[in-house]
């Protein structure tokens, strides 16, 4: 049984808050809803938007994680918070003081990181609440709707989800429509005395290679009906909203964890609960052994940069680096050692997976680099639109950087995007040094 | 400050996509299900054994880097001694085993879930989706045979059909009655003992009940040309057939025909077991069918069904004969089929008008036989039989 009371809560929180705005924390106010595991379960489903559009892959994963849950597979997550003003977070009945005093110091954390990290400068989190359950609304109209139904619904919606991290990766560009672009460059040619632009052909559509293929889609496609191009327009905009997210996790958790351990450390908790609260704090902060856990990377980052140049360096870091910046500036040497990171991949010849490279004097470069591949939305491979022909060809090619595409799935998802596109869709890759069309 | 709401449970949000996933799932089995049918395992498997059956899970795709030795990850190992060219975590296939074929399962990150079936309840999820053609509620012929059921039970009856189970039932009963009433004292030493009215006996009466019976004819043809795979492929699809009918007959009972120029009736084993030779009368095997007809079946009793299957390989001259044959059986017959199996035969149409004489094979000429009784399916490779098979039989393809 629960070990506390919502007097509590209201008193701790009142503690946390008065101590996160001495570090000089400025957050969105945050509200709290308690919840039974069933409600978080169906709230991670969700990706925790309480207002999320129906469909069968959230049916799909709240029975996942119930299974691993009720088998006892997989712990519930202590902390979910929403990138919203006010911030929406969840606590867990079940869960007792100790973990509710760490779950909302970290919230604290992510909630300050939302609203001054600059990558989340155009999510919109005053009204996202309001937009996600409009966008739910409309979903489910289509679905009732006799002319529809949930299948066509659905065959779109998968389609645009095989598709949904084809957006572009940096945060505050505005999408320009083809007559801005054309006048653009129509200009460019114009004052053009450089000879640059001699070849260039402004008749092209895109006329720059557009790495939004769902807005291309939606935009270009004459054989979609109002309805198809709303769900993939809502496909699309969530993919804005989550973009940040998945683009300073690291940071974000480091961040948070930061603060939950300055903020548990000065709020003067009882006796018995510091015990539980060590034991939380290592298990999320722990380096998982070849894997990098994001929390302990970012806490460690984090830590020794207030080590070695004070928190308000780790706060200005916090508002304008994301993940990529933020490994390349500041994972050193002696970090990478001190975690004994690697690269490792997998051998087809021998069946397993090999290290490549340690991290040495040189070599720690290497597997830094590496890392960053791996973070982020660089481990989703770029696929762009090069050019929407006469013929009304839809050809899409994907950059290639060394890492081949894996077919099995690739041709799936060429699949959906033949059929999102009406079928004459060209995409071509490179896989194994040659061209290689679908 | 931050505010705190107690949220009250509303109802599960997730039910409705949960009941979609597992629609799809449900979907996805019976896919899987017609990939197994033409499965060696399956064929010849009596009606209680097992089956695992592999289904492919659902999953959202999306664009990935391969597994290979470009596509680096990082990992961290702190306190651990590692060193380059170490290797790590456990091994993996990076090709499917012989002779599994494109099968699923193999790639990584598939998910799969297995299911066990028996191929009673397998024949059940395949068949019932079909939607029978009206073949079945005009044609099938009934004959109704008396049998006796259990029916009940009633306070009387002879010794041997006591029912124990239901006697003591009427004695638990009374006795609770006889606490709450006040009359008996189960703290007491006093027993409670079972008494005349308690007893209970089965109770057995006849019933009629429908009994539908049909025959089904195999016909092949086991000359020269027919080697072990194009057999193979026969004897899936006579497998799934003979499952169908028995699915949808209380009684069947199975006849092997099996052809050169001569016909004889043979038992299952002989029939696909037969070492092939000589050459091809397909009008002998029909013949053959026809006669047995005519001694044990006849159609006013039974339903009957042919399936004739070959390589289309027959002597030119029988032709014709055949055609009349097949033409005959089909007006008795419930449903019939002419299976080719293997590719289209050289001859066709165009050649009647290139002035050349060329005999027509026997596709073409079993087209003109062809009707609501008699269907024609070519079979290439396992692939094809449950299509063949839908066409048969209707249904959504």
């Amino acid at each position: 049984m629960a070990d506390w009371s919502m007097d509590e809560l209201h008193e701790w929180d009142k503690k946390i808050c008065t101590l996160g705005a001495g570090l000089g924390l400025d957050w969105y106010p945050i509200e709290y809803e308690i919840c039974d595991y069933k409600e978080m379960i169906g709230h991670m489903a969700y990706t925790g938007l309480p207002t999320h559009y129906r469909h069968w892959s959230f049916g799909k994963s709240f029975d996942r994680i119930q299974t691993e849950y009720n088998l006892g597979m997989s712990g519930l997550p202590y902390e979910m918070i929403i990138n919203s003003n006010p911030s929406i977070s969840y606590l867990m009945t079940e869960n007792p003081m100790a973990t509710h005093i760490l779950t909302m110091a970290h919230c604290v954390g992510h909630s300050d990181f939302f609203k001054n990290n600059r990558m989340f400068s155009e999510t919109g989190p005053d009204t996202v609440i309001d937009r996600f359950k409009n966008a739910g609304k409309r979903v489910k109209k289509y679905m009732e709707d006799p002319n529809i139904g949930v299948e066509a619904v659905e065959k779109i919606l998968d389609a645009c989800h095989t598709i949904r991290f084809q957006v572009p990766r940096t945060s505050g560009v505005k999408r320009r429509s083809h007559k801005e672009m054309k006048e653009y460059y129509g200009k460019l040619i114009l004052n053009d005395k450089t000879g640059w632009y001699n070849k260039f052909n402004i008749n092209k559509i895109p006329l720059e290679p557009d790495t939004n293929v769902l807005a291309f889609i939606a935009d270009n496609n004459r054989f979609l009906e109002e309805w198809q191009k709303d769900l993939i327009r809502i496909v699309e905009q969530e993919s804005h909203y989550f973009v940040p997210q998945a683009c300073t996790k690291i940071m974000n958790e480091g961040w948070a964890c930061m603060i939950h351990e300055k903020i548990v450390n000065a709020v003067g908790i009882p006796d018995d609960y510091f015990l539980s609260f060590i034991r939380l704090h290592n298990q999320v902060v722990r380096p998982h052994l070849g894997r990098v856990n994001p929390y302990h990377l970012g806490f460690k980052i984090f830590k020794y940069i207030e080590k070695n140049h004070g928190f308000d360096e780790c706060l200005r870091i916090r508002e304008t680096h994301n993940d990529e910046t933020f490994i390349k500036s500041y994972l050193n040497e002696e970090l990478c050692k001190e975690l004994n990171l690697f690269s490792y991949s997998f051998s087809q010849k021998e069946g397993y997976n090999k290290i490549t490279d340690v991290s040495g004097e040189d070599s720690w470069r290497t597997v830094r680099d590496d890392l960053i591949k791996n973070i982020g939305l660089n481990s989703i491979p770029v696929v762009m639109v090069s050019e929407l022909q006469r013929d009304g060809t839809l050809v899409l090619k994907h950059e290639h950087d060394g890492r081949d595409l894996e077919l099995s799935e690739a041709n799936k998802v060429f699949e959906h995007i033949n059929e999102l596109w009406h079928g004459n869709v060209r995409f071509t890759t490179v896989i194994e040094d040659d061209l290689w069309e679908f | 400050m931050s505010t705190f709401k107690e949220h009250k449970t509303i109802a599960d949000r997730a039910a409705a996509d949960r009941s979609r996933h597992r629609k799809k799932i449900e979907e996805a089995i019976k896919e899987s299900i017609k990939d197994v049918v033409a499965e060696e395992s399956i064929i010849g498997q009596s009606g209680k054994k097992k089956i695992r059956i592999p289904v492919k899970g659902i999953k959202e795709h999306r664009f990935v880097y391969g597994s290979n030795e470009n596509n680096k990850q990082v990992g961290s190992a702190q306190g651990k001694e590692i060193k380059e060219g170490q290797r790590i975590g456990h091994r993996r296939r990076t090709k499917p085993e012989e002779g599994q074929g494109d099968k699923a399962g193999n790639n990584p990150g598939e998910e799969m879930y297995e299911i066990e079936m028996s191929l009673e309840e397998l024949a059940g999820y395949l068949f019932n989706d079909l939607e029978l053609p009206e073949l079945e509620k005009k044609n099938f012929k009934f004959t109704t045979q008396e049998k006796m059921k259990h029916k009940g039970k009633r306070p009387y009856g002879i010794r041997p059909r006591l029912s124990k189970k239901e006697t003591i039932k009427q004695k638990i009963k009374r006795k609770k009655a006889a606490i709450k009433a006040g009359s008996y004292d189960p703290e007491g030493d006093e027993r409670f003992p079972f008494h005349e009215s308690d007893l209970r006996y089965k109770h057995i009466a006849p019933v009629f009940k429908e009994n539908t019976a049909a025959v089904v004819f195999f016909v092949m043809d086991v000359s020269g040309s027919m080697d072990k795979s194009k057999k193979f492929l026969a004897r899936s699809f006579f497998f799934l057939l003979y499952q169908f009918l028995n699915h949808k007959y209380s009684s069947i009972d199975v006849v092997f025909v099996s052809h050169t120029t001569e016909a004889y009736e043979v038992n299952e084993e002989q029939f696909f077991t037969q070492v092939p030779n000589g050459g091809t009368l397909v009008s002998s095997g029909l013949k053959k069918v026809e006669e047995i007809i005519e001694k044990r079946y006849h159609p006013n009793n039974w339903n009957i069904y042919t399936f004739y299957c070959g390589d289309g390989d027959n002597w030119g001259i029988d032709n014709s004969e055949a055609l009349s044959a097949f033409r005959r059986l089909s007006e008795i017959n419930q449903a019939m089929c002419y299976t080719e199996i293997g590719k289209m035969r050289g001859s066709s149409d165009y050649n009647l008008f290139s002035g050349v004489q060329v005999d027509k094979s026997l596709w073409d000429w079993t087209k003109l036989a062809e009707g609501k009784t008699l269907k024609r399916v070519r079979l290439q490779k396992s692939k094809d039989i449950w299509p063949a098979f839908k066409k048969l039989f209707g249904g959504k393809t």
